[in-house]
Parts: C-alpha cells; sequence; structure tokens
C-alpha cells in the first residue's frame, strides 16, 4: 500500500477535510475524519485503492466523546479515527463496502450504544438477549 | 418439501464449545441457518482497563485456552514498542520458537478434531497421540502445557540450554516423520477425501468480502501471512515457504495446515540452531507514555489484532482485541448454506473455530 497516494486521493475526494495524518510504531498511519467522511473514505478505499482488509474497528469511550477507529491492512497498516457525540452517538454503516464488517460494527453498537444506520442487523453480538442498563465499554465514573 | 427448524447448541455433544445454530432445513439439506455467540463472553477487554500493563500480560495469556502465546506476544511487543523497548535477540528467537510450537499444536489438535467429526477415529488418536511431543517439550520449556507465562514485557522468562536443544531437535524429527505419514493419508486416503472434497468451500471473492484470515484465507489461495509480510520477533531471520493452495474445501485447509506444521517444524531448528547467545529481557518500566500502537502477529488461526492506547498511567486507557476466529464464523451461513446435515460438523471443524477467542 503507498500510503502517500491514499492520502493524496482522500484530500482530492474530500477538500473540506484536514486530514491531520500520524504515524505510530509498528508501521501504521492515522487520518483523522469527521463522522460523515468516514463511508465516502472507505468507499475510495475499497474501489480506488482495492483495500478491503478492515482487521477490526476499535470504539473507546474517552470521556468526552465515542472515538471509533477502522483499522485497515495491506502490507502496512492504515486506521481511519473518527469522534461521535457521546449523547447521539450514530454514523453510517461501511458493511455495504465491506460484508466482513458486520460482526465489528455490531459489537461496537452493543458495548458502547452506537448506532450504526443502514446496518442490516444490529442485534447483540456477545451480550446475553436480555442485557439492561448501560452499555459496558462507556465510562461510568472518572478512573482513578 | 416441508421446512424444519433444528436447533443446535450452545451445549451440544458434538460442539467443544457454546456455540449455538438455528438450521432451517428441507430434508436433509440446509437453506438457511442463524448463529449465536457470546456464551462464553467474559468482559475482558473492560478488565484490561482495571489491570496494569504487567498484571495484563497474565490476562492476555487467557484470551485463549489453544494459542495462549501468540496473544501474549501481540500484547508485549505492542506495549514494548509504545515503550520504545528494544528486545534482545535471544528473547525474540525464544518466543518465536514458541509461537511456532504452538502453531504445530494447534494444527494437530485440529486435525484431531476434523478426523473425529468424519468418523476418521485412526487419525483422531495418532494426531492427539503425537501432539503430546510438542506439549512435553512446551512444559519442559515453560512450565506449563497450555498457560506457558513465557513472555514478560521486554523479553522472556525462560532459556534453553544446549543438552535441552539437543533432546527438542530429536523429538522433532520424530513428530516430523508422523506429520508426513498423516500428509500421506490426506492426499491419497479416499475415505478423507470422500468427506472433506467440495465441503464448505470458499472463494477468493468470499475470502476477500469477509476479510478472512489465516490457513483458511490461504487455502482459497489468497497469499497473506504476517510472519512474512509484516515480520515480527524473530521471523525476518528465518526461512520458510507460506503454503497457499486453490481448492478452498475442507480438505484444502487440512492439507494447507499440514504443510505448515512441517514449515514450523523447519523454523524451530533454524531458531535453536541459530539461537543468540545474550540477555533475555531488557528492564520495562511501570508507566507508558502516551500513545497508540496497532500490533498484528500471525497466530495458528491467522492474524490476531491487539489495539492498545496508553494515556501516560501504569494502566492501559483501552486494549481491543480481535482475533482470527471471528473472521471465519462469519462466513459459516454461507458454507452451510445448501449443504447435507452430515456435513454440518465437518465445516464447523473445517475452518477451526475457537468460540473462547471470539467471545472474549
Amino acid at each position: 500500500m503507498n500510503v502517500d497516494a491514499v492520502l493524496e486521493a482522500l484530500r482530492e475526494t474530500l477538500p473540506s477535510v484536514a486530514l491531520e495524518p500520524r504515524t505510530f510504531p509498528m508501521d501504521e498511519t492515522l487520518i483523522t475524519l469527521p463522522p460523515d467522511c468516514v463511508h465516502p473514505a472507505v468507499g475510495l478505499l475499497v474501489e480506488r485503492f482495492d483495500l478491503r482488509h478492515l482487521s477490526t474497528i476499535t470504539g473507546e469511550d474517552t470521556g468526552d466523546e465515542i472515538a471509533l477507529l477502522y483499522h485497515f491492512w495491506d502490507g502496512r497498516g492504515l486506521t481511519l479515527r473518527t469522534s461521535l457525540p457521546r449523547e447521539d452517538a450514530r454514523i453510517a454503516t461501511v458493511t455495504d463496502l465491506i460484508p466482513g464488517a458486520t460482526f465489528y460494527e455490531r459489537e461496537v453498537s452493543e458495548m458502547l450504544g452506537v448506532v450504526f444506520d443502514g446496518h442490516p442487523n444490529l442485534h447483540a453480538l456477545l451480550l446475553p438477549d436480555d442485557w439492561e442498563g448501560e452499555p459496558p465499554l462507556r465510562r461510568q465514573e472518572e478512573r482513578q | 418439501m416441508n421446512r424444519m427448524t433444528i436447533p443446535i447448541g450452545p451445549q451440544h455433544p458434538a460442539l467443544k464449545e457454546p456455540l449455538s445454530f438455528l438450521l432451517t432445513v428441507e430434508g436433509e439439506r440446509i437453506v438457511e441457518s442463524a448463529l449465536r455467540i457470546g456464551y462464553v463472553h467474559r468482559g475482558l477487554e473492560r478488565i484490561f482497563q482495571d489491570r496494569s500493563y504487567v498484571q495484563n500480560v497474565h490476562v492476555v495469556e487467557r484470551v485463549c485456552g489453544i494459542c495462549s502465546h501468540i496473544h501474549t506476544t501481540t500484547y508485549c511487543q505492542g506495549v514494548e514498542a509504545l515503550l520504545g523497548l528494544e528486545v534482545p535477540p535471544r528473547a525474540l528467537y525464544l518466543r518465536t520458537l514458541l509461537c511456532e510450537l504452538e502453531r504445530i499444536h494447534s494444527h494437530m489438535l485440529w486435525l484431531g478434531v476434523l478426523a473425529e467429526h468424519i468418523g476418521f477415529t485412526t487419525i483422531f488418536m495418532y494426531a492427539w497421540r503425537d501432539r503430546e511431543i510438542v506439549l512435553d517439550i512446551m512444559e519442559e520449556l515453560s512450565g506449563g502445557r497450555v498457560a506457558h507465562a513465557v513472555n514478560v514485557l521486554g523479553g522472556v522468562r525462560i532459556d534453553v540450554n544446549q543438552e535441552q536443544a539437543h533432546s527438542i531437535l530429536g523429538r522433532l524429527d520424530e513428530l516430523e516423520r508422523q506429520i508426513e505419514t498423516f500428509l500421506g493419508v490426506i492426499q491419497h486416503e479416499r475415505t478423507f477425501q470422500a468427506r472433506t472434497r467440495d465441503v464448505g468451500h470458499l472463494s477468493v471473492e468470499q475470502v476477500r468480502r469477509y476479510c478472512v484470515v489465516g490457513p483458511v484465507a490461504r487455502a482459497s489461495g489468497v497469499d497473506v501471512d504476517l510472519r512474512r509480510d509484516a515480520p515480527y520477533a524473530a521471523y525476518d531471520r528465518l526461512d520458510f515457504r507460506v503454503i497457499t493452495t486453490q481448492a478452498g474445501d475442507v480438505w484444502a485447509r487440512t492439507v494447507v495446515r499440514a504443510l505448515e506444521s512441517i514449515e514450523s517444524l523447519r523454523m524451530c531448528r533454524q531458531l535453536l540452531k541459530g539461537l543468540p547467545e545474550g540477555p533475555l529481557a531488557a528492564r520495562a518500566s511501570r508507566r507508558v507514555p502516551p500513545g497508540e500502537v496497532v500490533s498484528r502477529c500471525e497466530a495458528p488461526r491467522g492474524e490476531l489484532v491487539y489495539y492498545i492506547r496508553s494515556d501516560g498511567s501504569d494502566r492501559p486507557a483501552r486494549v481491543k482485541v480481535r482475533t482470527p476466529t471471528l473472521t471465519t464464523l462469519i462466513t459459516l451461513p454461507d458454507q452451510l448454506r445448501g449443504i447435507n446435515t452430515a456435513d454440518v460438523p465437518t465445516v464447523l471443524s473445517g475452518v477451526d473455530l475457537c468460540i473462547a477467542c471470539a467471545d472474549r
């Protein structure tokens, strides 16, 4: 995967967005996007770069927001990061582009209460059917 | 013909781990299937946030009861990258040695399970008998058959002396002869082929659509292996082949795993013969500077991913685990559609499910 070419194409397609690319140890590049740009960006990765291996989606409640990280891999890692408001955490599904994301989105949905619009079945993946209460990975109180 | 719905599991004699299926059948043919997991969900990702980095080495080892060592390897190398820690070469070699021994043990365990499911009890007995060779070696090296506690942050806590290396090399030769025998049965025995050929077929397109990883992907002709594509530990210093086949059925997965086990034996020999001298671990500080890392390893079932974020304290802010089984589970409804009910156990064992891994 040529990360520079991917960045160039994303800048062309989403001219209004500052991508703020950052690199992690172990050859990973991270790009920050607003929530409504995630679906078009994933579409671009799939169609133009044939980047179809989504390793997983990480969700995290940072206290101020719900962060979603889409980890792609093709020879090296590429992560798309977006953040959603805690009160109304919704985002468009990417399962229409990458059917393998079905389980990842279901897990983020039950663990953090994120709604993926357009997902074919957002039924709980790991939690029991009669689970009640807050999504378990939402922060209840400040960590000490 | 009348349609009928049959529930299988979560507790069922044919399944080793809890998993629930709702099969809709017309006569003997499966029309539709629905899958439910989560019966052994332990909330591990939540537990990681309340433990220190050091304590978490012991928790991640317990995500999986078969490939426990690869979990600590993936976790430790992620934390070591955040710490900017250089791991001594001897430690990397010993880590890799355990990774490959674990792959052989996992593949042989799987071969036994598949053989039992297709009614080939002889192979089941022999595969599990000979798997003991690997388990004995791992027990001698680490003190544990399944949970080895070999990795620590910064290196390993075990060592191999010349005498042990010599003894292990002899036993690996014995094991190779046995695996060659199994390979002969897989490739030439007609009853084995009759139960596994053209069963549970996955095309290249299906593999890519569902982001499938590991031996299942390689058996369908997708040439991916992190040991070669993004070398970690000591893999950049080893000579090995990545095994792929085109057939994409359960038989192809058996061939891939058997040949992979032989490649793993070759790697173990190279590691034992080329073991560099030096310390076993570097000193790791308890606090980890703020940062994020995505750590990937090739587990026996394929790409294992850990995302770790540090906020600068001695406990991780977030540890996310994606196990390879989650990617193969998603293909099961496709694989089961249209097949005969008698082939269900073959398909289920063919992908090598680890439910405890998937549920976490």
